[in-house]
């Protein structure tokens, strides 16, 4: 009898676990998405129960290594980027698996590709592509009949425009160091524009071209637009107070809107890059590839997980992710949600995407000491609280970049 | 009654085998770590004595000697406050006036909230739009003294201290207040009808009495100093800032060892220097506390 009983509580087990399916993520606002490819999994007639959770986002690369090494992760996580340290490191040591052989590719282009690719074969499936720019609230620009600029003095124009009516031009939150670094980059691919950056690259120009310098100058002179006491706010103060209208404009992600209508529903948010210098200039957006749904050598359920996987790669997949959260999906023919805002940013994303570009995604944060974490994110918190000049910013990335950067190395005859 | 030894060990054996697991082994390993390079995944490599090389000499020096003097101005500053504040309100409590009953329990009320809710709390409060601390301010017409508290370099750290002194009051309170009333009455009744001054009874009489507490405090405040991270983590964030301000060695280990956000390279063997570092400082301050508490024990 006790056999019996043992037999029994074994079979429930396994019926129970059957068809489960463990993701972990950065990103809480995806819940839902995967309540809803639940569902659409179990109409095409796959019973997969799919367990979500996030973790934050500072967090999140230290737990998944941990957990994968220790068997103890999740069937699939979202992986970052390539080029990228740690997930060049997780493939390398076995904790990613290539699925060339599970999921059909032929619905993403091959620079979304180029993003998840190592040594000839794919480790996951990508699932955004993030655009970021200014997003700006349209009541206010048309309250002071404010149209979307074309040059940066058009810029700077608005924002005294909006100062002198009483509205903080900017919200910026300087507390998150990387937010800062974001903003210098985007400023850069339109500013410097895609053919300097180029050139940065192949070590045909470097830090201290008085380029650089006079961005960082534009953007140290443009903190008179921000809100009092900057340096101490985080991005959810900012998510806040762009919401309920307490600024007209943000430099931020397109990831923002969602957060932004859900705290206010009738907040209508407009899009724009960042303009360059002059009319003539063509402007661009800073573009990337967020990451990956990759399958993990912890997977305990591989047949769901392939599932799932395959799942992630069709334009269904899209289809749910950009209504839920209003991103870009990396998939192509998803069909997005008929708000502007996002069909503006598509566009931009086809159309205005920089090629080139110096944070994520670029060579200049593969090493240390990194042009993300070890330069521009203290840098500009250091420039901004008025420590530092654009000019010294300018010099330790010279100097930091050059210890390692070959092409600059070669530039500057180390 | 002779107590076999054999069982004396038996009874120790599962609080020593936890104590052995959860404390000693990862000390030991961490030592070991520290002369490795390993990013955390794949292959460890033996660097020798590269890492300590970097923390005191290399590239990492400034990095690490940043958080290490912010730490030695935490415990300074920590200490002044604690043990002065803790003198004087353990002081009126010891002195039976009227709702110091009451009065021990909601200074020792912040002791009870997790310190990451502290910080989160903390956190809200010192926001400088719509923030208590700056709302109240100018309420009461200093307006000029509202600033971006954690994000003013010459505040931020400043901050983090005084919010850290706030939640471990209680704590240095009651110590010293215990203190306080293990000095014999006769004492303070013989000073009072000498004609001694409340003044003079608690410079002269109390606080010399209470001298060897606050050596035993000061030990544990500068264990707590060179230990702290979670308020620093819960207000600033792994990144610390701004710029580095309230860096601590705390932070530069967990940043160096799980990385931050955005981060490219991590490197726990690094960060097991860091860790290191930490301990050799710490451990005869540590040891130092064991002897005195002993001492006094073996004194009573």
């Amino acid at each position: 009898m006790r056999k019996l009983v043992v037999l029994l509580a074994v079979l429930l087990c396994v019926l129970v676990l059957a068809g489960e399916v463990n993701i972990w993520s950065w990103r809480t606002q995806d819940a839902e998405v995967w309540k809803q490819v639940e569902q659409e999994l179990r109409k095409m007639g796959k019973d997969i129960k799919i367990n979500f959770t996030a973790f934050a986002p500072t967090e999140y690369d230290a737990k998944i290594a941990v957990a994968l090494q220790t068997g103890t992760g999740p069937d699939i996580v979202y992986s970052r980027r390539l080029p990228g340290g740690r997930t060049q490191t997780m493939i390398e040591n076995g904790l990613y698996l290539p699925i060339d052989e599970y999921v059909d590719f032929s619905n993403f282009s091959q620079t979304i590709l180029n993003s998840v690719t190592f040594q000839g074969k794919k480790y996951g499936v990508p699932f955004a592509v993030q655009v970021v720019g200014i997003f700006y609230n349209k009541e206010y620009f048309d309250k002071f009949k404010l149209k979307e600029p074309e040059t940066w003095d058009e810029l700077v124009e608005i924002a005294k425009t909006l100062k002198k009516n009483g509205i903080t031009p900017f919200f910026i939150p300087g507390k998150e160091a990387w937010a800062l670094t974001m903003q210098h980059a985007m400023c850069g691919v339109s500013v410097l524009g895609p053919e300097w950056i180029k050139k940065l690259i192949d070590g045909e120009t470097d830090f201290l071209d008085p380029k650089f310098t006079d961005l960082n100058r534009r953007l140290n002179e443009l903190k008179v637009y921000y809100q009092d006491g900057f340096l101490a706010n985080s991005t959810t103060d900012m998510d806040a107070a762009f919401a309920f209208g307490q600024a007209a404009m943000v430099f931020y992600g397109i990831w923002g809107y969602q957060i932004w209508k859900n705290l206010n529903p009738d907040i209508q948010v407009g899009y724009f890059m960042v303009p360059p210098l002059t009319k003539d200039q063509k402007p661009y957006a800073y573009v990337y590839m967020d990451g990956a749904i990759t399958l993990t050598s912890n997977v305990k359920n591989l047949k769901d997980s392939v599932e799932v996987l395959k799942f992630c790669a069709t334009p269904k997949f899209g289809t749910i992710f950009a209504n839920i959260t209003y991103n870009i999906p990396a998939v192509s023919k998803a069909e997005l949600p008929k708000v502007p805002i996002l069909q503006e940013v598509v566009d931009v994303y086809l159309n205005h995407a920089s090629p080139y570009v110096y944070w994520v995604g670029s060579v200049f944060v593969t090493q240390k000491p990194s042009l993300y974490d070890d330069v521009l994110s203290p840098g500009m918190q250091e420039m901004y609280a008025g420590k530092i000049t654009p000019e010294e910013l300018s010099r330790r990335a010279q100097d930091a970049i050059s210890q390692w950067y070959e092409p600059l190395k070669k530039r500057l005859g180390k | 009654m002779r107590v076999k030894a054999s069982y004396v060990l038996l009874f120790i054996l599962p609080a020593l085998v936890l104590y052995s697991l959860f404390v000693v082994y990862p000390l030991l390993d961490s030592l070991t770590l520290s002369f490795y390079s390993w990013k955390g995944v794949g292959p460890k490599i033996f660097v020798g004595l590269k890492n300590f090389r970097e923390m005191f000499f290399g590239s990492f020096s400034k990095e690490v000697f940043n958080a290490f003097f912010h730490n030695i101005y935490f415990f300074i500053v920590a200490a002044t406050l604690e043990l002065s504040l803790g003198f004087l309100i353990a002081f009126l409590l010891a002195s039976k006036l009227k709702g110091a009953k009451l009065f021990r329990t909601v200074v020792y009320m912040p002791n009870m909230i997790p310190l990451v809710i502290v910080g989160f709390m903390w956190n809200l409060f010192l926001n400088p739009q719509i923030g208590l601390v700056n709302n109240f301010l100018k309420f009461i017409g200093l307006k000029s003294l509202a600033r971006p508290w954690l994000g003013d370099p010459s505040t931020a750290l400043l901050s983090i201290i005084l919010v850290n002194t706030w939640r471990h009051l209680g704590f240095y309170v009651l110590v010293i207040l215990a203190a306080i009333l293990n000095i014999s009455p006769d004492l303070i009744e013989a000073a009072y009808i000498d004609g001694a001054s409340n003044r003079k009874i608690a410079t002269k009489i109390v606080l010399p009495l209470v001298l060897p507490t606050f050596r035993t405090l000061l030990i544990l405040l500068f264990i707590g100093s060179f230990n702290v991270f979670d308020m620093v983590y819960a207000m600033t964030g792994v990144q610390a800032g701004p710029f580095r301000k309230t860096d601590v060695l705390g932070t530069v280990f967990y940043r160096t060892a799980f990385g931050g956000l955005g981060s490219a390279f991590t490197d726990m063997g690094l960060g097991a220097a860091v860790t290191v570092f930490i301990f050799a400082i710490v451990m005869p301050l540590s040891i130092l506390y064991v002897f005195l508490v002993e001492r006094r024990e073996r004194a009573w």
